[in-house]
């Protein structure tokens, strides 16, 4: 453990749901991305995250990587679109729009969550560090 | 001697303050991790019965162990209302300890000015 842990410990946290946020972002971006029928959809992007023990001396969060939905994606009759296959269908991402907003807010709490305990870890530090002025 | 009882007593306990500030810190970063259980840190026990004993105190890491709750179907017990209330109590008793020390402080440097 050094000094200012709490500091990095915060941070992981930060950084994973920033991370969580930017997969949520990217996901609502292509929600309407079309692919022809012989190529996969967008897949949905999932944020896997794995706690870095904290008796081994880290403690925090950290990516363990990402997860991907479903290639098929679902597909839809627009005979209209250039991508359409000869029976006038393309293939759209199977992403839920419900899904992603209510992953936005958990990210955006837990985010904020983190930055709450970065302020409290500065108010001890600064309080130690007044230590003895007298 | 500078350094007594009280002040090592006192030394021990914003050590182990620090460290749940720092566990709390990491419930809270893991409030969404599968699978993750919340620490608990415990250096009262620990303290108190050093001080009891007539021992002085032993600056270190305290306990930490998992906290028993009841986990969400993500296998997570990572409570944010407990966590913030841990740490708001922590930061006051932080503060409280720091004061006490200071005020140890003031006491020995008036007692070199009036010699």
């Amino acid at each position: 453990m050094s000094t200012f842990d709490s500091f990095r410990i915060a941070g992981s946290g930060l950084y994973a749901n920033r991370k969580w946020m930017d997969a949520v972002s990217d996901n609502i971006t292509n929600i309407n991305t079309a692919t022809s029928t012989d190529q996969s959809a967008f897949q949905e992007r999932m944020i896997v995250v794995e706690a870095a023990d904290y008796g081994s001396g880290q403690g925090g969060v950290r990516v363990a990587g990402a997860e991907f939905g479903p290639a098929e994606g679902r597909l839809v009759h627009e005979p209209d679109d250039p991508l359409a296959d000869a029976d006038g269908y393309v293939r759209y991402p199977d992403i839920d729009l419900g899904d992603q907003m209510t992953q936005l807010i958990m990210a955006q709490r837990s985010y904020q969550a983190n930055l709450a305990s970065i302020e409290r870890a500065t108010d001890a530090y600064q309080a130690a560090l007044q230590l003895g002025k007298g | 001697m500078i350094t007594d009882t009280t002040m090592t007593a006192l030394h021990a306990a914003l050590s182990g303050l620090q460290q749940r500030q720092e566990v709390t810190a990491d419930n809270i970063a893991n409030i969404d991790t599968p699978g993750y259980l919340a620490g608990r840190v415990d250096f009262e026990s620990t303290l108190r019965s050093e001080l009891a004993s007539g021992q002085s105190a032993t600056v270190g890491d305290g306990a930490v162990r998992q906290s028993m709750d009841p986990t969400r179907t993500n296998g997570n017990n990572v409570n944010l209302d407990a966590e913030v209330t841990i740490a708001t109590e922590t930061g006051l008793r932080y503060q409280l300890a720091l004061n006490a020390l200071n005020g140890k402080y003031d006491v020995l440097r008036s007692a070199l000015r009036t010699s």
